[in-house]
């Protein structure tokens, strides 16, 4: 109850009785920006991370226009114009092998693996976070049990344990999605059971439990959004390792199957043809690699923007610069 | 210290029994079970159904699983399905291929790695460091059997410089040239993707320590920087580095799977996946136990050796840091 409040209020100073006096009262501050204002502030300041955002959303624009954007099928075969150099008549990057467009095999690719990316990240981060929820929160053998289960999926390779699941039940694309996520929620698991070990002792939690909040109301309301930042610089990072999976395992053989096509698969067929379209393999990687650039850098620019220790990232040496250039102090 | 370490080993004993019982159900869970692989056109009921009883596979599954056990403690890893080849048989000779492999490349990004972080922490954001930046950008979103299938193209076809594939060349099997030769492009790409890790651990860990008070210290002593770096910083900045390398190890086992398979290297990581197209289920069993075995003892020698190297460290202890 400051005393501005009081002068403010027309109520109370009719009751104390007194006039208003003429006082000058300053204009309130601009309220400061929320959390999640600031980070989206110094994201934007970022240009790496800016960068990488404007890329995905093009390529996010590519998969869901691809019907739009080009005219062609991307499973039509058609032997007359097959092995057609880039650029050649419509064809903007040739044909492959069976006459079938690689423009547009490039751009429904694009669907699949952003698809996979964020269906993979979506689902392990919802499937980590409650297991590390449960875990950290309760401890003792509830945590034991969950522990010893991160153990054992953590001490098979993920691209073994990947290939094992494919292999036993076949790779249906919502199945692939579900392995995926299934093999790489361990990651999320331990950050949210080790951020819960911290925050369970804190005193607001203790005060939440003094007055009857319910232990999913804790969980829910207390917790998780204490561990919000990491949990999402995690998500973020994961898209681009799920991405690099899918390419890998279709790449094998083990993951999208042959009328869909995906850009681990179309590598797979270039390799067979590299001695007669060698540029073949090139669209496909580049493709995938600046797909999983671009999120890692959104990713590391969340991580930096929402880490309130790390003010704007400046090398020392352009620091320097800027301060001999327009600092007037000496030091 | 024996204490703990008893009690690690006993832990890991543990997850590794987990792991055979999670692996088994797994393959019992599919559907059709691994009988399926028999189900061939032609093949008649009662064909099956012998070949099933021969193959233990119509027992109830606790005893399949206690068998299979029990096979494994004697050494026995089980037999194909296909042709009734015994698994150890198949396996063993791509261990070693994989070992060769993947131990050169280790090997050598690791002499290249720590250097490299060690200089480019002396020397933050200058050129070496912004390199070093840049290649670990490049190797975490690199697909690596891309860069495997482009150096190929470029090396083998276009250059026709280095062998394409394969370990040996037909008729010079055992020539240590000629392995070196195929090595070189399989090494190039596995390397690129540790160092791009490497790099950046050792210099993240270097530059950490010599922020600590006790290299002002030994710096305002008068010590040459040379013996700063080396003497005070590097041997704590190797902990962390020890640790991640020796995590590290089931991607050494597993990265190789493509690798492998795009270089036609005869490792284990391309037998998996072979094995797992073909539906070999003991196969992938024993793969998946090895790699397992591999990865736990890596995690204990990490620990082991994060005790020698750091006397601070005191495992099991009450007070002390617990790994």
């Amino acid at each position: 109850m400051s005393d501005v409040q009081l002068r403010e209020n027309p109520d109370v100073q009719q009751r104390v009785g007194r006039a208003p006096k003429k006082t000058h009262i300053p204009p309130a501050e601009k309220r400061p920006p929320g959390l999640w204002a600031a980070a989206w502030k110094k994201f934007m300041r970022n240009p790496f991370a800016v960068v990488g955002l404007i890329v995905l959303l093009c390529f996010i624009f590519a998969a869901l226009f691809a019907k739009w954007i080009t005219p062609f099928d991307p499973n039509r075969i058609d032997m007359l114009n097959a092995n057609l150099p880039p650029g050649s008549g419509e064809h903007l990057l040739g044909t492959d092998e069976l006459g079938r467009d690689i423009f547009a095999r490039l751009l429904y690719s694009s669907q699949v693996s952003l698809l996979v990316g964020f269906g993979v990240a979506l689902v392990s981060v919802v499937i980590g976070t409650l297991i590390g929820a449960v875990s950290g929160y309760f401890g003792g053998w509830v945590d034991a049990c969950c522990m010893r289960l991160v153990d054992v999926m953590n001490s098979i390779p993920l691209l073994f344990l990947n290939i094992l699941i494919l292999a036993i039940f076949g790779s249906e694309f919502i199945y692939m999605i579900l392995i995926l996520a299934f093999t790489s929620w361990m990651g999320v698991a331990r950050l949210v059971r080790g951020t819960f070990l911290q925050l369970r002792e804190m005193q607001y939690v203790e005060a939440a439990r003094a007055i009857g909040v319910s232990d999913w109301g804790i969980i829910t309301r207390h917790l998780i959004r204490n561990a919000t930042a990491p949990i999402i610089v995690n998500a973020t990072l994961m898209v681009g390792t799920a991405i690099l999976s899918e390419s890998a395992l279709s790449y094998l053989g083990l993951g999208v199957q042959a009328p869909q096509t995906s850009w681990g698969l179309m590598l797979s067929n270039a390799q067979e043809f590299m001695l007669i379209d060698p540029l073949q393999a090139l669209y496909p990687g580049l493709c995938i690699l600046i797909v999983v650039l671009a999120v890692n850098f959104i990713g590391d620019g969340v991580r930096d923007a929402l880490d309130p220790r790390k003010k704007m990232t400046i090398p020392p040496r352009r620091l320097a610069k800027w301060r001999s250039a327009y600092s007037k102090s000496k030091i | 210290m024996t204490e703990y370490l008893i009690r690690r080993l006993l832990q890991s004993l543990l997850v590794l029994f987990l792991i055979t019982v999670v692996t088994f159900a797994l393959i019992h869970a599919a559907p059709g079970g691994p009988m399926q692989i028999f189900l061939a056109p032609g093949l008649s009921q009662e064909a099956a159904k012998i070949q099933a009883h021969n193959m233990g596979l119509d027992q109830p599954l606790p005893i399949q699983y206690l068998r299979w056990l029990g096979g494994l403690l004697r050494g026995d890893l089980g037999y194909t399905f296909k042709n009734h080849l015994p698994v150890g048989e198949i396996l063993w000779p791509t261990v070693w291929n994989t070992m060769v492999l993947m131990g050169t490349a280790w090997f050598l990004s690791l002499l290249v790695a720590i250097p490299w972080g060690i200089y480019n922490s002396t020397r933050e954001y200058g050129f070496s460091d912004q390199l070093a930046s840049i290649l670990s950008y490049l190797g975490f979103a690199m697909p690596t059997f891309w860069f495997g299938i482009i150096l190929q193209e470029f090396f083998a076809l276009k250059l026709n410089l280095l062998p394409l594939s394969d370990m040996w060349t037909m008729g010079r099997e055992g020539e240590i040239g000629d392995l070196i030769l195929h090595l070189i492009l399989p090494v190039t790409v596995l390397t690129l993707g540790f160092l791009a890790a490497y790099v950046k651990y050792s210099r993240s860990s270097m530059l950490e320590v010599l922020q600590q008070d006790y290299i002002r210290t030994a710096r305002a002593k008068g010590l040459r920087e040379r013996r700063v770096i080396f003497r005070h910083a590097l041997r704590n900045a190797l902990i962390p580095i020890i640790t991640i390398i020796g995590l590290d190890l089931p991607y050494l086992v597993a990265g190789a799977a493509l690798t492998e398979s795009v270089f036609n290297w005869p490792g284990m990581g391309r037998l998996f996946v072979d094995m797992a197209v073909a539906r070999e289920y003991s196969v992938l069993m024993a793969i998946t136990l090895i790699t397992a075995v591999i990865v736990i003892i890596g995690n204990l020698l990490a620990d082991i050796l994060y005790v020698l190297v750091d006397p601070r460290v005191q495992l099991g202890r009450k007070g002390g840091q617990s790994a």
